[in-house]
């Protein structure tokens, strides 16, 4: 074998390698680019849709975006006011812990139900799942990227 | 923590030319330079290749032996891509960086691979353009041009949002005009001839598809998940909107016998279903569609002879390997010689005898070729390059701002990912072979013009927030059945 078959071979080879070296420039450069996509999502961690709300504050069909900790009731100082007669002034707090949604009720007078079923303490919570606070009905749902 | 459900954003403000500042792309100039290199490398190995094969004892220190087989046609090449990364460094859009290198490269392949087999595999040159590799040159200019000139220029989508219908009504007229005028070519009817123009309506007609189908399902998607028809245990989507998708099958199904082109029906149905999957993420709706088109595609085959033949062949080739099995048992053989690492460009064997040794192996068998000469690793590499293209469609149509965009995106991704993925499964006798082209690989005007203006729109697409999507229409459907209903 002479040195310009060696050589050849040494070229094919390149060419092969250089390829993958592209591929693994890309690969690192979309990495990065889901990497930053999944800590910048933090602007709205999920949403919540008023279903039914007799007293139209909040009114039917608005969706509230959330952060990691939400509290609800009848004050002006919760992040999301319901005023609502059957709602306590400090009544539920929602909160955002790792994957999972949780609310806890605040020992309200009326309570709050979770797909129907009163709260004791905490409880979790879905996305898809029915909150109930006083006469108002909210749904949780996915964040909109 | 405000309630923003209805709140629209404010309209942009109209642009005037001047303020448009360029934007540097760093990551687009730093791939394109290593595009530029692997191209260079390539070429320069099959220069030698070539040069070197009459005479074995070339010099290993002759730097003319290592010139690049075609100097002038890489350089214009490289030079085209480096403008067009200028164009839109120059306009300044926020767009994907990513898309233009991997296009480039698998571009690139294809002009190494095209001036390497026999020449006269194309009849006729234009612009000057003579024999396989330098026509092949100038399509890829023209797509390159086409890409990004959408992807610079293209700045609402409201033209393709609200015309759906009228997309799909031309869509529908391209495929009759086919049908009727349509020249056959192969025992497929698939070229439409119009004076001096020759081209394949169906590579158009796929992106047609996939503008109607984003359309459609971004306004009736909450319908089409809500509501439920129940047919025994079964829960299917309401009647009237079952209507679309068993045209779009008949339609399929209706490519396939009148058009004899099993590879474009696949095609289409194939990312049909993905996007219905996308809009409403029903797994009951796919395997429904893929069983109706699989029990479609097996009555036919038994009612026409040539899906019959070509099912026969794609299960046993080696039955007739001089006849009807030949270009399956050619390409399978191909992919055998390349083995691991390939024999080298250029070192094939495109010719035996004066015939060439896999028939339209520059339309439907590029593939074929690049497993001889670049082995599995490089069909690997190829590979990646279309799995990169298709991520970037998803990531797009994932942070896009609204169902339309998002559909549309991914549709974009899928067309190409599927098409690339059917022919390369039918080179390697994993399905029936059938005639599409490898996206941006394959030679043919009218492949790479159209994906050119895939990824062009992709790349108008990854722009993030120059014109907020319009509100959402009342949904057409919705309103005519209920003002139908009692």
């Amino acid at each position: 074998m002479d040195g310009f078959l060696i050589g050849l071979w040494v070229v094919r080879l390149l060419f092969l390698g250089l390829l993958y070296l592209f591929l693994f420039q890309i690969v690192r450069a979309l990495v990065r680019d889901l990497r930053a996509a999944t800590q910048s999502a933090t602007a709205e961690l999920g949403r919540l849709h008023v279903l039914a709300s007799p007293s139209g504050d909040p009114p039917v069909g608005v969706a509230f975006s959330l952060d990691a900790i939400t509290s609800l009731g009848r004050d002006v100082n919760n992040s999301i006011v319901i005023d609502d007669a059957f709602a306590s002034t400090e009544h539920a707090v929602l909160t955002f812990r790792g994957r999972d949604w949780y609310v806890e009720d605040l020992d309200s007078t009326n309570g709050t139900y979770v797909n129907g079923n009163r709260v004791e303490g905490v409880a979790a919570l879905g996305y898809g799942d029915e909150l109930q606070i006083g006469q108002v009905r909210l749904r949780l749902e996915r964040a909109r990227r | 923590m405000t309630a923003s459900a209805r709140s629209r954003p404010a309209p942009a403000l109209p642009r005037i030319l001047g303020q448009i500042r360029p934007r540097p792309r760093w990551l687009e100039l730093r791939l394109l330079v290593l595009v530029a290199i692997v191209l260079v490398v390539g070429s320069a190995s099959l220069g030698a290749t070539v040069r070197g094969r009459p005479d074995a004892g070339a010099d290993l220190f002759d730097p003319s032996v290592w010139l690049p087989l075609d100097v002038t046609a890489l350089a214009i090449y490289l030079g085209a891509l480096f403008a067009a990364h200028a164009a839109q460094v120059l306009a300044g859009r926020r767009t994907d960086q990513v898309l233009l290198p991997a296009v480039g490269m698998l571009g690139g392949i294809s002009l190494l691979l095209m001036q390497r087999l026999p020449q006269d595999l194309v009849g006729s040159g234009f612009f000057g353009a003579e024999g396989l590799g330098q026509v092949q040159l100038v399509w890829l200019l023209l797509s390159v041009a086409v890409a990004t000139t959408v992807g610079i220029v293209v700045r609402s989508d409201s033209w393709l949002r609200q015309y759906k219908y009228t997309w799909a009504a031309a869509g529908i007229a391209l495929l009759l005009l086919t049908f009727v005028f349509g020249s056959d070519v192969g025992g497929q009817r698939l070229t439409l001839v119009i004076g001096p123009f020759s081209g394949q309506p169906s590579e158009l007609l796929k992106v047609i598809l996939v503008i109607f189908l984003a359309g459609y399902l971004s306004e009736n998607r909450a319908l089409l998940v809500e509501q439920d028809t129940r047919l025994g245990p079964i829960r299917l989507p309401p009647i009237p909107y079952l209507v679309p998708m068993a045209a779009m099958w008949a339609i399929a199904l209706g490519i396939v016998v009148v058009q004899r082109d099993l590879g474009a029906a696949l095609l289409f149905f194939g990312v049909f279903l993905l996007l219905l999957y996308a809009a409403t993420a029903r797994i009951s709706l796919v395997i429904g569609g893929l069983i109706a088109f699989f029990l479609g595609s097996a009555v036919l085959a038994t009612l026409f002879e040539h899906i019959g033949t070509r099912i026969a062949i794609w299960l046993d080739p080696f039955a007739d390997p001089l006849g009807a099995g030949y270009q399956v048992v050619q390409s399978l053989h191909a992919f055998a010689r390349g083995g691991l690492l390939g024999m080298g460009l250029g070192n094939g064997l495109p010719m035996i005898g004066g015939r060439v040794t896999i028939p339209e192996v520059h339309t439907d068998f590029p593939l074929a070729a690049l497993g001889e000469e670049l082995g599995l690793i490089g069909v690997l590499g190829v590979l990646g390059i279309y799995l990169v293209i298709i991520e970037r469609g998803l990531r797009i149509g994932a942070a896009a701002a609204d169902d339309f965009r998002s559909l549309l995106a991914t549709g974009l991704a899928l067309v190409v990912g599927i098409q690339a993925f059917i022919i390369a499964a039918g080179n390697l006798k994993v399905l029936p072979l059938t005639g599409v082209t490898l996206p941006f690989i394959s030679y043919g005007g009218s492949s790479l013009l159209v994906n050119g203006l895939v990824i062009g729109l992709l790349l108008a697409l990854s722009d993030k927030g120059v014109e907020p999507p319009p509100p959402p229409r009342k949904r057409r459907l919705d309103r005519i059945l209920r003002r139908g209903a009692p």
